[in-house]
């Protein structure tokens, strides 16, 4: 065997090698599953111990941290788990955020993960108010915390005062937009209105600096035009009951009275439930609307 | 059968990090030693003698040309098992003593536990080491290496030896030893093929020789083919003459060099009758120390050839 | 086969060379930390310490496997005691296989050692707790399951000794240790390449990042620690495709260490 074929066949052996230890990770991918590096990496939750541990690479490491706790908030979001839950998303943007203070992103975008209604998110308004709060304190000249903590309190809690008040101390921050002030005395003045629900997402629609602030505020709208919608059809259904005596058993039937025209959509694409017993209007259980949020006062 | 044998070996170096020139170190050799001789390979320092070595061990790969050792290919790993390789300024392990590296060694041979405790035994003896076998090899001096080194060429008790500068780093005792065990090599049948720039060394062990400059064989022979041994003329030493009479020893004379005070070193020339010399001295109150006829030694010879070689090769020259 | 004289050779240097005294340290290391927690956490001691004896194998293990891992070729070739081997019937591949050989060796019986210290502290801390303690533990104290951690970390390091032993086959020690333990971290983040595109839209560096989750040394997937401590199960199936993807992958990093030493000039 000559020297070239002889360093042919030793590469060739190589690659197969190589290929064969691919195809057993994607078989151990398969069969046992992605690897979870967020359930292990949790291996210590004290962000002060994290911080002495990370010398001088704290930065990088808040980076990992970050990109984790999106990952598993990301992997929770789409697992099909009924009993799935986000216990460890707070440590996690903790850790990111103690590891960097100044890591603006985590605690925003970390606030929406965890204020976000089971199963879509934590469900914690809490938590996420401990986070914004956190950074706040960290980061005094960042009106953005506030304003984030007064909507942590509109949206979820619908706390008004509570928002107001937020809305108020973020437009105190040197450099806070002029809305901001507005924002303020419109929710103290109405809060909970629908109204002033989308006027506050409005605002944040039209200055939002990422695409995901953006789709957040744009769902936030449709929700608000569902729920409009939902209304408009409850009534439009109250007015069959009055006339026929009992509730609608279709959205045909609906539409052959001239009450509405078509099976309606949400703004979401897909079609509304009519329930006949109790009159009742809802969003399809498919929808990406859901859950609408409870506590709106009507117009 | 050759013991060994080389044909237009040469090995190119690429030196530079960068910009990678290629340095030949040794340029088409070709050369054979017959199984018993005793082969001096010689030259100045940068001559290629170790890339010979390298290449014969295959410890370097030859850019062209072939090698053979007891005609089979330098690559063949059985071939190894007949040869004993000493390298330039050897260095072993320094956790092991001189004992466990023989053993070591005998191991990798695929010797028996009882040889290589006997073996290990007696060439620790033989190269002069056996108080100090149970000393770790870091405490070792650098004739001490060398000796070890020594020992583990002959652990498998070779066919063919190849020793890189045997005597380097050694006290004129361990030089002693290197020659009577390369004499006793030679008796026993050993082919025993060694590089040096000493050639008193040469002179002494060699049958043949082969001399290297700048990487190319400049001249190979027998040491009685190379040198002419015919006298060139006498070297006589006598002792108490004075200056006068010196002067009254008459024409003829090369050359005179005072050794000390009456003690004179006489050059004569080749056709002078040494014994009528001799008498002259006597007769005006010298006595002779020494008398010498003048011989070609290695030494003129080399001189001679690298000199040569250098002064064909340095103008316009590029290796 | 001259491999068993090299790798016992390479065996013996370690033990010359003090590397077992890790195990002092180990051992050190434990029983003061069972002394200690125990004054401090209630009833989480035993999976402290088996946190901590985990980790700890883990973490010497790979500085021997590394920092000997390096020198054993380029130690070999920088001295030119590769010289005499190598005038010897040896050919190369069998040198640098006895080498990792050898160094295996050192780190079986390391790991080894470190696994009955740890199993003999959380013998004698178990007879300190009563059954109701116990009871609330996620895994018993002498859990056999550790055993598979041990097993795992064990398949790491002669990974990652395969890894330096490469390098160290053409490069200088200082390279081949920043080469060896950037795979090492690489190894252990590896996850986050697999799950590149919940960060990333960009579809080559998706690619880029799933290629090298594929071929870098996965040494997350070999580690278990915290299921095992935590009492939850590891499938044999799991174990075995773990173990027989680390022995592929050290054949390949030997072949192509032996491949690249066999064609060196030895200067």
């Amino acid at each position: 065997m000559s020297r070239r074929v002889s360093r042919l066949v030793a590469g060739l052996v190589l690659a197969g090698l190589l290929a064969s230890a691919v195809g057993l990770q994607l078989l151990r991918d398969r069969w046992y599953g992605s690897p979870q590096p967020a359930d292990s990496l949790l291996y210590i939750r004290s962000p002060e111990t994290m911080k002495r541990m990370a010398l001088s690479f704290s930065g990088i490491l808040a980076d990992l941290y970050w990109i984790r706790a999106v990952q598993y908030y990301g992997g929770r979001r789409l697992s099909k788990d009924p009993n799935r839950n986000y216990n460890q998303l707070y440590p996690l943007l903790d850790i990111t955020t103690s590891l960097d203070p100044m890591f603006n992103i985590a605690y925003r975008f970390g606030a929406i993960f965890l204020s976000e209604p089971l199963p879509g998110g934590a469900g914690r308004p809490d938590r996420a108010i401990d986070l914004l709060e956190k950074g706040f304190r960290l980061n005094p000249n960042r009106w953005e915390y506030p304003y984030d903590i007064g909507f942590v309190h509109y949206w979820t809690r619908q706390d008004f005062a509570a928002a107001a008040e937020w809305f108020q101390k973020a437009s105190e921050v040197p450099g806070a937009p002029w809305w901001v002030r507005s924002m303020a005395a419109v929710t103290a003045a109405q809060g909970g209105n629908r109204r002033a629900s989308r006027m506050l997402w409005q605002i944040q629609l039209e200055n939002a600096e990422s695409e995901w602030v953006r789709n957040n505020a744009t769902e936030r709208l449709q929700q608000l035009d569902a729920m409009d919608q939902i209304d408009e059809l409850t009534w439009a259904n109250r007015q069959f009951a009055s006339r026929h005596g009992r509730f609608a058993e279709s959205w045909d039937e609906l539409a052959r009275a001239g009450l509405v025209r078509g099976r309606p959509l949400d703004p979401a694409g897909l079609p509304y439930v009519l329930d006949p017993q109790s009159g009742g209007v809802s969003l399809s259980p498919e929808s990406p609307l859901n859950p609408l949020p409870t506590g709106e006062r009507g117009r | 059968m050759h013991a060994i044998e080389t044909e237009n070996l040469t090995k190119d170096y690429a030196l530079g990090f960068w910009r990678k020139r290629p340095y030949r170190a040794l340029d088409r050799l070709t050369l054979q030693v017959s199984p018993g001789e005793v082969f001096g390979f010689l030259g100045p320092n940068g001559a290629g003698k170790t890339t010979t070595l390298k290449l014969l061990m295959q410890l370097v790969f030859p850019t062209a040309g072939r090698a053979e050792i007891l005609d089979r290919p330098v690559g063949d790993v059985e071939v190894r098992r007949r040869i004993g390789y000493l390298p330039e300024n050897p260095y072993f392990y320094d956790h092991l003593t001189a004992e466990e590296l023989l053993r070591y060694y005998g191991r990798l041979f695929g010797l028996d536990r009882a040889t290589r405790r006997q073996r290990a035994g007696e060439l620790l003896d033989e190269v002069g080491l056996g108080a100090e076998r149970r000393l770790a090899l870091r405490r070792y001096s650098k004739g001490m290496l060398q000796r070890v080194g020594l020992a583990q060429a002959l652990l498998n008790r070779p066919q063919v030896v190849f020793l890189d500068e045997p005597m380097s780093g050694l006290d004129p005792i361990g030089r002693r030893m290197v020659r009577d065990l390369i004499l006793r090599l030679r008796d026993r049948g050993t082919t025993v093929f060694f590089s040096s720039h000493i050639l008193s060394d040469a002179e002494a062990l060699c049958s043949r020789v082969a001399i290297l400059a700048g990487g190319r064989l400049v001249s190979s022979g027998r040491l009685t083919d190379m040198l002419a041994f015919e006298v060139k003329g006498w070297d006589l030493v006598v002792d108490g003459l004075s200056a006068d009479a010196l002067t009254g020893l008459g024409p003829g004379l090369i050359r005179t060099t005072t050794i000390a005070e009456g003690r004179y070193a006489l050059e004569l020339p080749a056709d002078a009758r040494p014994d009528e010399w001799m008498a002259r001295c006597t007769a005006l109150g010298g006595r002779v120390v020494s008398l010498n006829p003048l011989r070609e030694t290695l030494e003129d010879f080399f001189v001679r050839q690298v000199g040569a070689h250098h002064r064909r090769t340095e103008p316009g020259s590029n290796n | 086969m001259p491999l068993l004289p090299i790798a016992l050779s390479v065996f013996r240097e370690s033990v010359r060379d003090k590397v077992f005294y890790n195990l002092l340290l180990f051992a050190v290391i434990l029983v003061a930390a069972s002394l200690l927690v125990g004054q401090t956490t209630a009833g989480q001691d035993v999976k402290i310490i088996k946190d901590l004896g985990l980790a700890a194998t883990s973490l010497f293990g790979i500085f021997i496997a590394v920092f000997v891992g390096i020198n054993l070729v380029w130690k070999e070739v920088e001295r030119r005691s590769v010289y005499n081997v190598l005038s010897k019937p040896v050919r190369r591949p069998a040198l640098v296989v006895g080498k990792y050989l050898g160094l295996s060796l050192t780190l079986l019986v390391n790991v080894s050692v470190m696994a009955l210290a740890l199993y003999a502290v959380l013998a004698y801390m178990n007879q300190g707790f009563p059954e109701s303690v116990r009871q609330a533990w996620d895994a018993p104290a002498l859990d056999p399951a550790l055993l598979i951690a041990f097993v795992l970390i064990l398949a790491q390091l002669l990974m990652m000794t395969a890894v330096a032993l490469f390098f160290s086959t053409f490069s200088s020690p200082m390279l081949s240790a920043v080469f060896t333990f950037g795979l090492y971290v690489a190894g252990h983040f590896n996850a986050d390449l697999k799950n590149f595109e919940t960060i990333v839209s960009l579809r080559p560096v998706v690619w880029v990042a799933r290629a090298l989750y594929y071929v870098l040394p996965n040494l997350a997937s070999l580690d278990v620690k915290s299921q095992v401590v935590h009492g939850q199960p590891v499938a044999a199936g799991y174990v075995s495709l773990s173990l027989l993807y680390a022995a592929v992958y050290i054949v390949m990093l030997l072949g192509a260490a032996s491949l690249i030493f066999a064609r060196r000039d030895l200067k």
